[in-house]
């Protein structure tokens, strides 16, 4: 368009005109939004025609973007697969991500902003603390919101709208108990959790599911989310001569604890839940560092089915990156939160919730069936690192 | 007596490395009276750029260190000439530029390097040495002395060159330096960019024992910025102190307080800068700032 554009012929004098204008004016407003293409109405989450929208919220900067980064990953993937099949009823999945950054206030800023831009529904967040603190503006709004938060508190939250793309602590603590207590007899478990909102829920599930099985952890050390230096609780650690360390923090500082803790001498394996299958804490701490680390997980590698090969081929041609765990829960989320805005028609609030409570999804992860709390699957599979690689415990 | 001594070790390495950050702050600080709150994030450029010539171009790690100090050092000069028409004229906005160089590096590491960082294996790789009981990891003894060696080279540059005098003689009154014919502008982006080099010697050193990611400088930032008033902002020999105090408070406050120590080391930090405003090198006067 050129500056030098006509301006358009105007009929009669200002004055005479205003209220024709205002009419016509309103009446053109009818009119384009009858017959405007499908996704420039911005009505209401009724609309029958347009895309659907759907939020991602996760971290994208920050110490946890990494894992926000595969979260959004894996559920990009399952929309884009969608979306090449014609999406839902014929309307295309609008994703948009959003970053957290990892902190809870920015996220119900978030939270405020998806309701008053009529997001359908919510994928995300990685971070249990952000998810929990958006989930009452989400509740109220009605917008369903499927995690990928893993701590019990989540459930605590009751919120109807609020659904776990994996199980809780809980799921993945007691059954690495069993392991370490029934199946290799373990009696001296030492501890090492952070004191983050994963960290304590990590810390509880496990001290719970041992206490249960008879067994007292010989010590039990907190550090902060932020630690870089554990001399202090590994020195206490290596005096009590454990058979075993439980472990509870996040990917990055799992590694520099499990790598510290070798230089200091202390040969027992280490045994975790989620973040010690990921290349992250295998990467920092170093391959022979890991060797052993015993891991409770719902998706040990890329190899387990032939749906998890196909989806981390899926991954590897999409992003060029070797998928995970995270990315598989999130692709699992997305793809049940899809089936149920199929099934439902593209309908949104309550509905789309029932929809997705309804849905029998077989996932990656295992057979998803939601109950009333929003857990959809109650069951880990252990496996050990060997050679740098997860593989499922024989 | 075991656990004492291995928690002084573990502190002291990673306080070498907050002493270092300080120094930074420190040396930008006396000589122009500004805190370079982009300082960490130079620092977290400098542990990317060491890792990326480290690892992706497998140069030797020392000369790696060189490649990414230079190129930090660069980045420093190009701050303080954008920065450079705001000086004397508003500080306010001089402090709030440094805030948003920060962000941008920031995010430049996450457009370069993307949102997963990486882990920088030790250049030393033999075992840690067992001192009767203690082990002390071969790594952190080259970061201890590598430290040293910078703050005798820092000392000697300042108290011995044409160019380290002429810089504190703008650190204690910057227009009667201009006055005998010293470039304060020069002197000023000289003071930034070996602050910036400062800054990519810890970074670097830091990448093996730590993780390197976008967030790395908030990990060194604040410990170092702590540092460098507990020893008195502005003075060399108290960012030593000060960093190295703040490693091993951090590290005794984790034993003792567990979830609770950043808590407790900040505490600490607070009384000790109540009782002793000026930090524990520093001069009575708070300078121009």
């Amino acid at each position: 368009m050129t500056r030098s554009s006509t301006p358009r012929p105007r009929t009669g004098t200002r004055a005479t005109t205003r209220r024709t204008a205002v009419c016509t004016a309103a009446a053109l407003a009818v009119a384009l939004t009858a017959c405007s293409a499908p996704g420039e109405s911005d009505d209401d989450t009724k609309a029958s025609s347009g895309p659907i929208k759907v939020a991602v919220v996760n971290a994208q900067s920050g110490q946890l973007s990494s894992l926000g980064d595969w979260e959004y990953k894996g559920a990009k993937l399952a929309v884009d697969e969608w979306n090449e099949k014609g999406g839902v009823d014929g309307r295309k999945i609008q994703l948009k991500l959003f970053d957290d950054q990892g902190d809870p206030t920015t996220g119900t800023n978030i939270a405020r902003r998806l309701v008053s831009d009529k997001y359908v529904a919510m994928i995300g967040t990685a971070e249990s603390a952000v998810t929990i603190a958006m989930g009452p503006v989400l509740q109220q709004a009605k917008i369903p919101n499927i995690t990928s938060g893993q701590s019990d508190g989540l459930v605590a939250l009751k919120s109807p709208y609020l659904f776990l793309n994996g199980p809780t602590s809980t799921t993945y603590d007691s059954t690495l108990a069993q392991h370490l207590v029934k199946d290799k007899g373990y009696k001296k478990i030492a501890m090492i959790t952070n004191n983050g909102s994963f960290g304590k829920g990590e810390h509880d599930a496990f001290l719970k599911a041992v206490k249960d099985l008879g067994v007292t952890p010989s010590t039990d050390q907190v550090v902060t989310t932020d630690q870089k230096e554990f001399s202090a609780a590994l020195t206490k650690i290596r005096s009590t001569k454990p058979e075993v360390i439980f472990i509870g923090s996040e990917e990055v500082e799992a590694g520099l604890i499990v790598k510290q803790a070798r230089d200091l001498g202390i040969t027992a394996p280490f045994a975790g839940a989620a973040p010690q299958g990921t290349p992250v804490f295998i990467d920092t701490a170093g391959k022979a560092a890991v060797e052993g680390t015993i891991v409770s997980s719902p998706y040990l590698s890329n190899d387990v089915s032939a749906a998890s090969k196909k989806f981390a081929a899926a991954y590897q041609d999409a992003y060029g990156k070797e998928a995970e765990l995270h990315g598989a829960k999130a692709y699992d989320g997305a793809n049940i939160l899809l089936t149920a805005l199929k099934t439902s028609n593209g309908a949104s609030g309550q509905e789309l919730a029932d929809a997705i409570r309804d849905t029998r999804y077989k996932g990656l992860l295992g057979d998803f069936q939601y109950d009333e709390s929003g857990v959809g699957i109650t069951k880990t599979t252990i496996g050990v690192i060997r050679d740098g690689e997860l593989v499922p415990q024989q | 007596m075991q656990e004492t001594l291995q928690t002084l070790v573990g502190g002291l390495s990673l306080g070498a490395v907050y002493a270092l950050v300080a120094m930074g702050f420190s040396l930008v600080y006396r000589t122009m009276g500004l805190v370079n709150f982009a300082h960490a994030d130079i620092a977290m450029i400098g542990a990317y750029a060491a890792s990326t010539f480290y690892l992706t171009y497998k140069l030797p790690f020392a000369v790696a260190m060189v490649v990414a100090i230079a190129v930090t050092a660069a980045i420093g000069l190009v701050i303080e000439r954008v920065l450079r028409p705001l000086e004397n004229k508003d500080f306010d906005l001089m402090l709030i530029g440094t805030i948003g160089f920060g962000i941008v590096l920031q995010a430049v590491a996450i457009l370069i390097w993307g949102t997963t960082g990486r882990a920088v294996r030790s250049p030393v790789p033999a075992a840690p040495l067992d001192v009767f009981g203690v082990r002390v990891r071969t790594y952190d003894l080259l970061v201890m002395a590598v430290a040293a060696l910078a703050v005798l080279g820092l000392a000697w540059f300042l108290a011995r060159t044409k160019r380290g005098a002429a810089m504190q003689a703008v650190a204690m009154d910057h227009e009667a330096a201009t006055a005998v014919g010293i470039d304060v502008g020069r002197s000023n982006a000289l003071a930034f960019s070996i602050g910036a080099g400062l800054a990519a010697l810890a970074g670097g050193l830091v990448g093996p024992m730590l993780y390197v990611d976008a967030s790395l400088g908030g990990a060194l930032g604040i410990k170092g910025f702590a540092a460098a008033m507990l020893g008195g902002f502005g003075s060399i020999p108290g960012a030593v102190v000060g960093g190295l105090a703040i490693g091993v408070l951090d590290s005794y406050a984790a034993g003792h307080f567990q979830g609770y120590s950043v808590l407790v080391t900040f505490l600490v930090f607070t009384a000790a800068i109540m009782i002793r405003p000026m930090g524990v090198f520093g001069e009575r006067t708070v300078s121009r700032a």
